[in-house]
């Protein structure tokens, strides 16, 4: 767990200190990959904790998601609908019930564990 | 199998975070930097300054009007407004002007005339560079081949005549008559133009310009039509 801080620690630091742009009219592609990246992260997370994780559902379904995003954002611009807020929706939502399971399968093992304290 | 696990998650971990900085990089960007130098801002000073200086003679010379209106209101109203009337006029033109200038002769090179080249009108292009060359001076005047030039004056292509003021000027050689504040002003325009480079740009086109000696009294003839104002508004004073 703490190695894979590490490597978002490591991420962040590299991005700030190379400093690199991309132009202001691609920030919205990079912002909706980030939240879908985000949503795929914690579902993975969920699925783990739930005993489904599956290694190839993982990442394929980030990089799938990124992809599927962007090209959403690309085509709302282009048709002029902005389809871009259906997938800030979409992963919005998911994001929440994600990191809702998680809370509570946390909260469910931190119990269990209470009571075989208690138990003991 | 957990060590497999924590590596995919360290890896997308890692491009999430890549991804946010630069997306931060990318939001919080400051584009407005100042990269002048020390010169380049003293510079903009000496201009400020001067634009200052010209603004504040301006006002002077507005209180200045305003005094003899209340002065004189009682005595002579009449006279007043006819001076401020004429004023007005000199600085738009509309009055015949003289004073110290110079002469610029355009002409057909001698090349051009050598070879036999067939001579075309001067393209509105090349004078409309001449006049903004000519207009970096303060206090210019000027008139093409008879022309006055004044704020609204158009120099453009009409049915394949160069023309100014919606008249065509003849094809070359036709002079340009500029007077200047004062013959110190006059003879500075006269190096200035000698050593400018739109000697080049008028020799490609085959023409040449013959700068007169700066002379003590040259005539400048009225703008003889009307002023196009239909887009100007008054506005509304305090």
């Amino acid at each position: 767990m703490w190695i894979s801080i590490l490597g978002l620690l490591l991420g962040i630091s590299l991005g700030l200190l190379t400093d690199i742009q991309i132009p202001p009219e691609y920030a919205s592609y990079l912002s909706i990959a980030v939240l879908a990246s985000l949503d795929t992260l914690f579902g993975g997370i969920r699925a783990h904790l739930q005993q489904v994780y599956d290694d190839k559902v993982f990442v394929s379904g980030f990089f799938f998601n990124i992809v599927l995003a962007a090209g959403l954002a690309f085509l709302g611009v282009h048709l002029g609908v902005d389809l871009y807020l259906a997938a800030i929706f979409a992963f919005g939502v998911r994001l929440f019930q994600n990191i809702a399971v998680i809370r509570r399968i946390l909260l469910a093992k931190w119990a269990e564990k209470k009571k075989l304290g208690e138990a003991n | 199998m957990k060590k497999r696990i924590t590596g995919r998650f360290t890896v997308i971990l890692f491009v999430i975070g890549f991804m946010t900085a630069t997306q931060y990089n990318t939001v919080n960007t400051d584009d407005s930097r100042d990269s002048r130098d020390t010169w380049e801002i003293r510079q903009q000073l000496s201009r400020e300054k001067q634009l200052h200086s010209e603004l504040l003679s301006e006002i002077s010379l507005l209180d200045e009007t305003l005094g003899k209106y209340s002065d004189e209101a009682t005595q002579d109203p009449e006279a007043v407004l006819k001076e401020t009337v004429e004023d007005l006029r000199i600085s738009a033109g509309l009055s015949q002007m003289s004073g110290p200038g110079i002469e610029l002769e355009i002409s057909p090179s001698l090349e051009a005339i050598a070879l036999g080249t067939e001579i075309t009108e001067i393209p509105p292009d090349l004078l409309i560079r001449l006049v903004n060359e000519i207009n970096r001076f303060d206090g210019i005047e000027l008139a093409i081949a008879g022309e006055r030039v004044i704020n609204t004056t158009a120099i453009r292509d009409i049915n394949g005549y160069t023309t100014v003021n919606t008249e065509p000027i003849s094809t070359p050689p036709f002079v340009i008559t500029i007077t200047a504040t004062s013959m110190e002003e006059a003879r500075k325009l006269s190096s200035y133009l000698t050593a400018s480079a739109i000697h080049d740009d008028f020799y490609i086109d085959d023409l040449t310009i013959t700068i007169s000696e700066p002379q003590e009294e040259l005539t400048l003839p009225a703008f003889d039509e009307e002023i196009n104002i239909d887009h100007l508004q008054a506005e509304e004073g305090e």
